[in-house]
């Protein structure tokens, strides 16, 4: 999996101020990959852009990506006609029956199968809604604040989860969380103002995966050169 | 629900009944103006039940034009939202039409198709149309985007399933639609009926106008009040009835 963009430059149809100038960046192999940021620099936007959902820019992104991109927000909802369980069961493909049952025990969902969406609490809604996009085919899933409502100890134990059920699979993690980032991602890509010149830069975090105890000091030298970068 | 209706109705047309009356007191008109309240009584024994067959006969009209309307407006909506200018151009004839007093093209239409069955179900139709149309419109072609998504992103969103989700996340609003829409399909029917038909309450409430009989016209009102009343609370019934299911 291999993502490139090149010179990208873009600003928002109803707006004359300009998002991205001349931006470039790359995002390779399998892994969490982070996309971190201040609010309103264009996270989200950029995201989308490599997902295919906004157009209208100018510059290149080349994506080589066998089985596509998908990409997941923390505000999406599941329909309210079926329950938990029924919708997650009508949208796995059937070799992935045992991922399902996999996933719904990691992520403590089980108790939520028999209930409607919008009666789940905002951390299980999104645990749900992340479920199900793991379900499906994809080289890259871009995870934009997808656990924003968990708890720090689930959102840790299901990203060492995914990991180590998805080594050959891309994530792009996008998050305010400076030490989450810094801990389990292994390209950190800082996104800046438009007015800072080079606009991202990437700095590699320490892809923690959970077998060992994490490196503090070389955590918090990570922390620092987000902070500085950002 | 039943009651409530029923109730408002009563309320409404037992204050505009003593309304009348305190201006007749108030003002000395004579019978021949307003009448008597026991005159009202004794007319409303005389034709009671044959208002009844003409206000059923209308209500018939009313339903099958608010049903025909209900099903074009779902029609033309669901073809309105498969390309953004089929439905930009929809909505703004839609929007313009709905701004003309339908009413009156009447006249066309019973010059056109006579004082028949077809001129009043089509007035009826034609005035709860549009709205209806406006909103079904509105309804199918915003997208519910925080559902839509996943199905979007992964290649299942069908348009089945597209107008499934937006019915769905609106069906308090098009209930409300359908039901405020069935006053405007008995309007448009009786209003159809003053004008030409040979048939319906409001044919009869023109007779009762020529003969200057307020107490028939008010046993009319009366009656029309009540089973338009008694067709919105089976709409509204059907509408709770179809939301209990779906949401389980």
């Amino acid at each position: 999996m291999l993502i490139e963009c090149h010179d990208l430059n873009y600003q928002y149809p109803s707006s004359s101020t300009q998002v991205f100038q001349g931006l470039s960046c790359r995002i390779s192999g399998p892994g969490f990959h982070a996309l971190f940021g201040p609010s309103g620099v264009g996270k989200t936007t950029l995201a989308k852009m490599i997902a295919g959902l906004v157009k209208g820019f100018s510059g290149e992104i080349n994506v080589k990506a066998k089985a596509g991109i998908l990409y997941t927000y923390n505000l999406e909802r599941l329909p309210g006609w079926s329950l938990v369980g029924e919708h997650l069961k009508e949208i796995s493909p059937p070799a992935k029956t045992k991922h399902l049952q996999n996933l719904t025990e990691s992520f403590g969902i089980e108790e939520c199968l028999k209930t409607r969406f919008s009666r789940l609490s905002l951390g299980q809604q999104n645990r749900t809604n992340l479920t199900r996009y793991l379900l499906q085919d994809f080289d890259l899933l871009i995870m934009d604040e997808s656990l924003a409502n968990v708890d720090e100890t689930t959102r840790e134990t299901i990203i060492l989860k995914i990991k180590r059920m998805f080594p050959q699979k891309a994530f792009l993690y996008i998050s305010h969380n400076v030490v989450e980032v810094a801990k389990f991602c292994k390209d950190i890509l800082v996104l800046r103002d438009v007015i800072k010149s080079p606009q991202i830069t990437t700095i590699k975090g320490q892809d923690h995966t959970g077998e060992q105890p994490p490196d503090r000091r070389s955590l918090e030298q990570i922390m620092l050169e987000i902070v500085h970068a950002s | 629900m039943l009651h409530r209706r029923i109730y408002q109705f009563l309320i409404v047309y037992a204050t505009g009944i003593c309304i009348l009356f305190l201006i007749k007191f108030a003002l000395n008109l004579s019978d021949y103006v307003i009448p008597s309240p026991k005159e009202v009584w004794i007319t409303a024994g005389q034709v009671f039940i044959r208002y009844l067959v003409n206000v059923m006969d209308t209500l018939a009209v009313a339903v099958i034009g608010h049903i025909l309307s209900i099903f074009m407006a779902t029609l033309v909506g669901i073809i309105g939202r498969l390309t953004s200018g089929v439905g930009s151009l929809i909505k703004i004839a839609a929007f313009n039409i709905q701004a003309y007093p339908i009413v009156a093209l009447a006249p066309i239409i019973f010059i056109l198709l006579g004082d028949g069955l077809a001129s009043r179900l089509l007035i009826a139709s034609m005035i709860c149309y549009f709205p209806l149309l406006l909103s079904v419109l509105g309804v199918l072609t915003e997208p519910v985007s925080d559902i839509e998504h996943f199905y979007r992103m992964t290649g299942r969103l069908t348009w089945q399933l597209e107008v499934k989700i937006r019915v769905f996340e609106n069906i308090a609003k098009l209930t409300t639609v359908v039901s405020g829409s069935a006053t405007l399909a008995m309007v448009g029917t009786i209003v159809a009926e003053f004008i030409a038909a040979d048939a319906g309450i409001g044919y009869t409430i023109r007779i009762a106008l020529y003969q200057s009989d307020l107490a028939k016209i008010l046993v009319a009102l009366f009656l029309i009040g009540i089973w338009t009343s008694l067709y919105l609370v089976c709409l509204e019934w059907l509408g709770h009835l179809i939301q209990k299911k779906w949401q389980r």
